[in-house]
Formats: structure tokens, C-alpha cells, sequence
């Protein structure tokens, strides 16, 4: 009554301009506290362009895909496991059987359930993808009740637990997958994780919204409910110079990715907090053992001992990350090798090889044998960092006599050279990945050429690579199988480590908080999930 | 004035499939695949060569060509290998952007062009001309994309005038019109400049003069428009200039657009993706060719009688 008595009385114009201004004033504060619970992430360079969230079939996935779909598994940044959808696992003795237990009261964005069915269904939707050899060793999936499979081996798998915690293996929803076949991933993307996919314009931007039912977040992770940042905008920004200064200007709030170079101009930055941590990446040598003069490996162990990763590590990367001695990241146990493997700059070493080799030093300096001098090709690709590391590099062979010409390549284009396994020498390259089957993927006989730019093909490595890929039933023995891999590759001189960048991210203290510690091997969901909006 | 135009129409059917054939040679001499960029680590050589006969990569080329042709002469531009998405609405999403940023910066450097080169043509030989061309001449030798990152320093950073990069509102359009415009200004006001000396030294002009119309009311409304032909030509040109300088000017500020696709494109070697960016700028270069000739003849009744 009181209602319609107000509703039905003419305003004045006094009353109609106070009106107003309360009205505006709650809409803005309303817009205010809205556009409060939102945060704009940024991706740079190598994340640019991913086409899909299509966890099953994508090669490339950005970091939003974490935040879309969980997985049974977590690795933490110890390379450790720890439950997510899956509660707890075990094993038998022989490897031939893996049994898991689900998480209950889970389900996806769709509202479907999650169940042993969704991965009886899931594990092989793999077949016949680019991502097939994750679940390979998998013959079939028995479901033991409504929250326990059992996955029935071909062979032991000890690397199936890193497999099934990679950025592939996010459960999508089954529904929503069959209904839109290939545009899944694309036009929607249905998981079980702490966002939703409100919008995805692939090379733009993919716009986030909190899933609010979200309460099974992974044990690395302090918050167990539904994310506290309400919407998140994860823009793709190609060029690092501006991604830097979105940040700085407060157009972005957070960067996944920071070049170390950038480094020393965001720490001088009041308001934005760079963390670190633990790198997957290792920058190297590879050397072609198939070209002269690498055929001698005295002159391949000089080119390998001539760079000195210290110098590197100190000049262009300011102490940030570690320098590189062997061809894994060291937070992995194969990288642990015997100190007499490791390669250590070390320039009268290398001086002395190649003097055994017949490479004595000419008038200029650099070194001659038979009245040829030590003229190498250097490839890298086009990066301004890839660059500037080959400068040094290049210095650093002259330094022991060795002459260096440098070209430079598009990523396409060198490793199609590559192919051609005639021309290369040198090169200056990067790989990450947080497994040490990395080096199978590198040096196998089978792959020479690319990935096998060393063009190694060695009995002894080959044995053991079999050894270290299919006969380890349990995760020690492969660790110990792939560290006498490892340390076969290193005494051979295939390549020369030069330096492991730390992973950087940077992000507005103005805008957000997040936890001082970051879980897992990326700045992924478990972390978004304890972060907040400061303001 | 009809005849005229579909002549020219015809005209560019055999330009169109000379072009059609440098795109695609360009794209796939190129070292590099798009299958390298579909493969996960550990791929083993039969799976690739299995992926290269699905996308009929394992033909030769000319009969690739021709089944690329062929589509396209049905308006089909094909499926990104990588993107996973119909060319066509790719391009679709991205054109309209670059067609803003485009149109804004060629009417930008148009009208600071013309102004600029009318009133050295004016002030002929004056300080005032020899220091307006050289600052111009000077500022067109900048590079764009460092002339794009300044702007974001000078107006975005230190001023907060406008948004560092995106597409979000008008805001984030003006500093890559304005860098992309700059560097065309330098053309337009040259071209114009030429153009209204060429006309001054025509006898209507000394007629004019001799009737006693000001000298402002000469330049104004009787040589500048006179000059205005050349002017049309280079800006048909233009076109695909402005479009290309787009790329780049694309990449700097985080903008989505053709430039920023096909970046992205080229570097996985999307194939189709790259065939069918590099098409629209041809095609919008031959468009822009062909309205010069037709605003050209439009304007000048000799042209049109030179041709028929």
C-alpha cells in the first residue's frame, strides 16, 4: 500500500534530481564492485594463437586451459603427485594394473556427472590423436563401481602418473563432447574446473566466468570452494614489449609469461610483484655428429666445453634461473647424473681437445688443420633472446679458436633445414618439458634429423634408450634407466646445456593478491584458486 | 562509362588468377609445414606422413593448386589446418577490424596529406615549404613498428591519454591510425604538392590570374581540385598499403585484425589460413586500383574517351 502511495505521488523536481543521483550513485557503485571481482590475465608469445581447448586433440594449449578442466592428477613444482579427481591410486607389483578412486559430488560445467564412466569413455577418445601415446599402454578401462576404474595394462607404464597429470589429460564433459564433435573446444568448452568458458576468440582473448559449484579443488590448493575472482579475461598479447607495458599502465593485471630480460624493469615497478619458479625449459647446443668436423668427438666435447653457461647466466640473464649442465631440468632425478658427466664450461679443456684433434691456432687465431680453417655454421631462430645468446656463444668458440657464422631462421624454417640433415652444424635452441623421455625425443636414432638435430645414432645409445622407454616397470627403475641414458648422451657431446630460465610471472599488487607460494609446475588453477582481488 | 568499368572488371579476372598463383607458390616453397606444428613430441615419421596425406599435402603441387583453385572459384576458401575453423569466418572475424583501422588511417593521412602538400604548394620554395616537406619526408622514414611502440611510451604511458594496446572502445584505435597514417602522409602531401605546381603553370590558371580572382580562390578551388587526379591514383594504391603497414601495426598493439591472423598463420604455416589473408590484401589492392580508375574517369571525361 505504502508502495503504491509512493509510486502513485508526483515527483518534484528537487526529489527527481536527488533521486537521480542516489540511482546513479548505487549503479556505479554496483558497476564498481562488479568490475572489482574482475581481472585481465595476459598470455604473450608462445601461448599466442592457441586454436583450441580441446584437451584431447590440441598440441598446443594456452595457460586458461587449467582453469577450464581438471585432471585425475596434480605435479607440483617437486615433480610430486597429488590427487585431483582421482582421491588415491595404486598399483600392482607387475605394472600391469592401475586402480583409481574418484572424487564424489563432481560434475561439469553441464551440470553431467563425473563417474568411472566419463573415463571409461574418456581414455580412448585418445586413439588416433597426436596425444595417443599418453594413455598407449592403457588396454582398457573397467569400471569397478560408480567411483573406482581400474585401467588394465599392455605393458607397465611407470610414467603413467606424469602422463595423466599433463595439461592434455583435463576430463571434458562427455556430452557436450560427442554433441559438437570437431567444434568442441572451439564454439564451447565444457569441464569440471573452478572457470567457465564464457567466450573464446582464438588470437584475441577468452573471457572466464567463476563456476560457483566448484568445490573440488586439488590438495594443493588452500581455498576448497568456488574461485574468489569472479571473472577472468585472458587476453593474448604477441608482442612482449606491450604485454610489459599493459601491465605497467595497469591495462592487464597479470602476466603469465615474463622474459628475463624485462627482469630488471619490473622489479623497479612499486606496484607490480614478479614471482618465480621452478623453470621447464633448458636452452642448448646440439651438435650435428654427422658433420665435419663434429665426426671427432674431441671436437665435439671442445664445442661443448667452450661455452661458458656461468658467463651466459650472469651477462644476459642477470643471475636469474641457473646455468644448464645437463640436457634435463634439474628438478628432475635423471638430472641428478654423476659430476664427471656434467658439462662445465671449461676453455683449456677445450683448447687441449682440440689441439689433440690437429686444430692447431692460426695468425688470426682461429684454428687450422690441413690448411682449412675451423669455420662452423651457428643456427638459431629469430627472437631477439635467441639472438643475443648465439652472439655470445659465438664469441665464446672464437675464444678457443673456433670461427662462427651465424644465420638466422624462423622456427618453420630451421627445422625444416634441419630435415635436410646436410647442412647444420651448430645451433642454438630450446626445448620444454618436464619429463626426462625428452631425450628419446632428441637423440633417437629413428628421429635424426628433427627432432634428432645432433643426428646421433649410436648402438650403445640406442640400447639404452629402448631399455630406459619400455623396460623400467616401476618409476625407480626408469629413473635410473634414463639416467644412465642421460649420462651416455652427455659423454658423447651430441650437444653443449647452456642455460635453465626459471618460469616468470609478473602481476599488479594494486589489483591482486596471490598466495607467496605457487603449487604445481606452472602458474596454473591451484594457485588462481587462492588468489584474490585486492581493491 | 559502363563498357568502361566492365572492361576493367574483365580486366582483373586474369590478374586475379596471377595472383592466386604467387600466393600459393609463396606460401609453400617456403621451408616448414603445417603438420610440424600438429604433432605432439614423440610423433613417430609414419604419423606424420600419414596427417601429410590427409591434408593431401603428399600431392604434387600443382594438383594442390588446382583443388585450392577450384574450391575457391566456389567462393571456399577452405578449413584452417591449425585454427580448426572455416577460413572464411576467421577472415570474417578479422577483417572488419583491419578495415577500420584502414579506412581511419588512409582519411588520416589523406586529409593532413593534401592540407600539408596544398600549403607548401602555395608557399612554393618558401622556408616554410622546404621545412614543412622535410619534417614529413623525415617522419615517413621512421619505422612503424617503432614508431607505434614511441606512441604507446609518449600517449599511453607516460600521459595515459589512450589504452596500450586492444580493441576494447575508439580509444584504442586512434594511436595505431595515428602511426600507420604518419607514415603516409609524406606521399600524399608530395604528390600533392607536384601536382598543384604542374597546375599552376597551366594557362587557365594565368587567365584566372589575369581576371583578378585571389590568389587563395586560385589555389583553393581551382588547382587543388585539379591536382586531386593524381592524388585519386595514389590513393587507390594506397589501399593496399595501408592494409599491409596494418600487419605489423596489428602485432604492435595486441589488435585483432588480418595482419594479426596472418602473423599468427604464418608462423604455424596454417596454409590456408595465410592463401586466404594474403588473397583479401590482393584483392583489396586490385578493388583499389580499379576505384582510382573508375573516380579517375569519373573526373576526367579524357581519360575515359583516351580508353573507349
Amino acid at each position: 500500500m505504502t508502495t503504491s502511495m509512493t509510486f502513485s505521488r508526483p515527483l518534484s523536481l528537487r526529489r527527481l534530481a536527488v533521486s537521480s543521483i542516489l540511482g546513479a550513485g548505487v549503479a556505479f557503485g554496483a558497476l564498481t564492485v562488479a568490475l572489482a571481482q574482475e581481472a585481465t590475465f595476459a598470455v604473450t608469445a608462445r601461448e599466442v594463437g592457441t586454436p583450441t581447448y580441446n584437451p584431447i586433440t590440441a598440441t598446443k594449449l594456452n595457460s586458461a586451459n587449467s582453469l577450464i578442466y581438471d585432471r585425475l592428477i596434480q605435479q607440483d613444482a617437486d615433480q610430486s603427485f597429488h590427487p585431483h579427481l582421482a582421491t588415491s591410486w595404486e598399483t600392482t607389483p607387475d605394472g600391469m594394473q592401475w586402480t583409481f578412486k574418484l572424487k564424489a559430488g563432481v560434475k561439469f560445467h553441464d551440470g553431467e556427472p563425473f563417474n568411472a564412466k566419463v573415463i571409461e569413455w574418456w581414455v580412448p577418445k585418445f586413439k588416433g590423436t597426436e596425444n595417443a601415446d599418453t594413455v598407449a599402454a592403457i588396454e582398457r578401462v573397467e569400471v569397478v563401481d560408480d567411483l573406482t576404474v581400474k585401467f588394465h595394462m599392455k605393458n607397465p607404464d611407470p610414467n603413467l602418473l606424469f602422463n595423466l597429470s599433463t595439461s592434455f589429460m583435463g576430463i571434458p564433459s562427455p556430452k557436450a563432447y560427442d554433441a559438437l564433435g570437431d567444434k568442441f573446444g572451439v564454439t564451447a568448452s565444457v569441464g569440471t574446473g573452478p572457470y567457465k568458458v564464457e567466450s573464446f576468440t582464438v588470437g584475441q582473448q577468452t573471457v572466464l566466468v567463476r563456476n560457483d559449484d566448484y568445490k573440488w579443488p586439488s590438495d594443493l590448493s588452500v581455498n576448497k570452494g568456488p574461485a574468489k575472482i569472479k571473472k577472468i579475461t585472458v587476453r593474448e598479447i604477441a608482442d612482449d614489449s606491450t604485454a610489459f607495458l599493459e601491465l605497467k599502465t595497469g591495462g592487464v593485471d597479470l602476466l603469465y609469461t615474463v622474459p628475463a630480460d624485462f627482469l630488471p624493469r619490473l622489479k623497479s615497478e612499486k606496484t607490480v610483484k614478479v614471482m618465480q619458479i621452478p623453470g621447464t625449459e633448458i636452452v642448448y647446443m646440439p651438435i650435428n655428429t654427422q658433420a665435419e668436423p663434429f665426426t671427432d668427438i674431441k671436437v665435439r666435447a671442445a664445442a661443448a666445453y667452450a661455452v661458458n653457461q656461468k658467463d651466459i647466466w650472469q651477462t644476459l640473464y642477470g643471475g636469474v634461473g641457473v646455468p644448464a649442465n645437463g640436457f634435463l631440468i634439474s628438478g628432475l632425478a635423471e638430472a641428478k647424473v654423476d659430476p664427471k658427466f656434467a658439462i662445465s664450461y671449461d676453455a683449456e679443456r677445450s683448447k687441449k681437445l682440440l689441439d689433440e684433434a690437429g686444430w692447431k691456432p692460426g695468425a688470426d687465431g682461429i684454428r687450422e688443420k690441413d690448411g682449412k680453417k675451423l669455420q662452423v655454421k651457428l643456427w638459431t631462430t629469430n627472437g631477439t633472446e635467441f639472438k643475443r645468446i648465439t652472439e655470445v656463444v659465438q664469441a665464446q668458440l672464437k675464444a678457443v679458436g673456433m670461427a662462427a657464422d651465424i644465420t638466422v631462421f624462423d622456427a618453420s624454417t630451421i627445422n625444416a633445414q634441419y630435415k635436410k640433415k646436410t647442412d647444420h652444424q651448430l645451433a642454438v635452441r630450446s626445448y620444454s618439458w618436464t619429463n626426462a623421455d625428452i631425450i628419446d625425443w632428441f637423440f633417437a636414432a629413428k628421429r635424426a634429423g628433427y627432432p634428432n638435430v645432433s643426428l646421433l645414432n649410436d648402438p650403445k645409445a640406442e640400447e639404452l634408450n629402448v631399455i630406459a622407454m619400455t623396460k623400467s616397470r616401476t618409476w625407480d627403475e626408469r629413473v635410473v634407466n634414463f639416467r644412465k641414458y642421460h649420462e651416455y648422451i652427455l659423454s658423447q657431446y651430441a650437444f653443449a646445456p647452456i642455460y635453465e630460465p626459471v618460469n616468470i610471472f609478473a602481476y599488479s599488487t594494486k589489483k591482486l593478491k596471490l598466495p607467496e607460494t605457487v603449487r604445481g609446475v606452472r602458474l596454473t588453477s591451484q594457485t588462481i584458486l587462492d588468489s584474490e582481488i585486492t581493491n | 562509362m559502363i563498357s568502361y568499368f566492365a572492361r576493367r572488371l574483365l580486366l582483373l579476372i586474369p590478374v586475379f588468377l596471377g595472383l592466386s598463383v604467387v600466393i600459393f607458390m609463396i606460401i609453400h616453397l617456403v621451408p616448414g609445414d603445417p603438420i610440424d606444428h600438429i604433432l605432439q613430441i614423440g610423433s613417430s615419421p609414419e604419423r606424420k606422413a600419414a596427417l601429410m596425406a590427409k591434408y593431401g599435402f603428399d600431392q604434387p603441387l600443382l594438383v594442390q593448386y588446382g583443388i585450392w583453385l577450384g574450391k575457391l572459384v566456389q567462393g571456399d576458401l577452405g578449413d584452417a589446418i591449425i585454427l580448426k575453423q572455416p577460413v572464411s569466418t576467421l577472415i570474417a572475424q578479422n577483417l572488419p577490424y583491419s578495415l577500420a583501422l584502414g579506412s581511419a588511417a588512409l582519411v588520416f593521412s589523406t586529409v593532413i596529406g593534401v592540407t600539408i602538400g596544398a600549403l607548401a604548394a602555395m608557399a612554393k620554395d618558401s622556408f616554410f615549404d622546404r621545412a614543412l616537406m622535410g619534417i614529413i619526408l623525415a617522419g615517413s622514414t621512421v619505422p612503424s613498428f617503432w614508431l607505434g611502440l614511441m606512441m604507446i611510451l609518449i600517449f599511453a604511458v607516460e600521459l595515459g591519454w589512450f589504452p596500450v594496446s586492444g580493441a576494447k572502445n575508439w580509444q584504442a584505435m586512434v594511436l595505431p591510425v595515428l602511426t600507420i597514417g604518419l607514415g603516409g602522409i609524406a606521399l600524399v602531401a608530395r604528390v600533392t604538392r607536384v601536382a598543384m605546381l604542374d597546375a599552376a603553370r597551366q594557362d587557365f590558371v594565368l587567365m584566372l590570374h589575369a581576371k583578378g580572382v585571389s590568389r587563395r580562390e586560385i589555389y583553393l578551388r581551382h588547382i587543388l581540385r585539379h591536382a586531386m587526379l593524381p592524388v585519386v591514383t595514389l590513393l587507390g594504391l594506397k589501399i593496399g598499403w595501408i592494409l599491409g603497414g596494418a600487419v605489423t601495426i596489428e602485432f604492435v598493439f595486441a589488435r585483432p585484425g588480418l595482419g594479426s591472423l596472418l602473423i599468427t598463420s604464418l608462423n604455424q604455416r596454417d596454409y590456408p589460413v595465410v592463401q586466404g589473408c594474403l588473397l583479401m590484401l590482393g584483392i583489396a589492392v586490385m578493388l583499389g586500383t580499379l576505384l582510382a580508375d573508375i573516380v579517375q574517369a569519373a573526373m576526367d571525361p579524357r581519360i575515359r574517351d583516351r580508353v573507349s
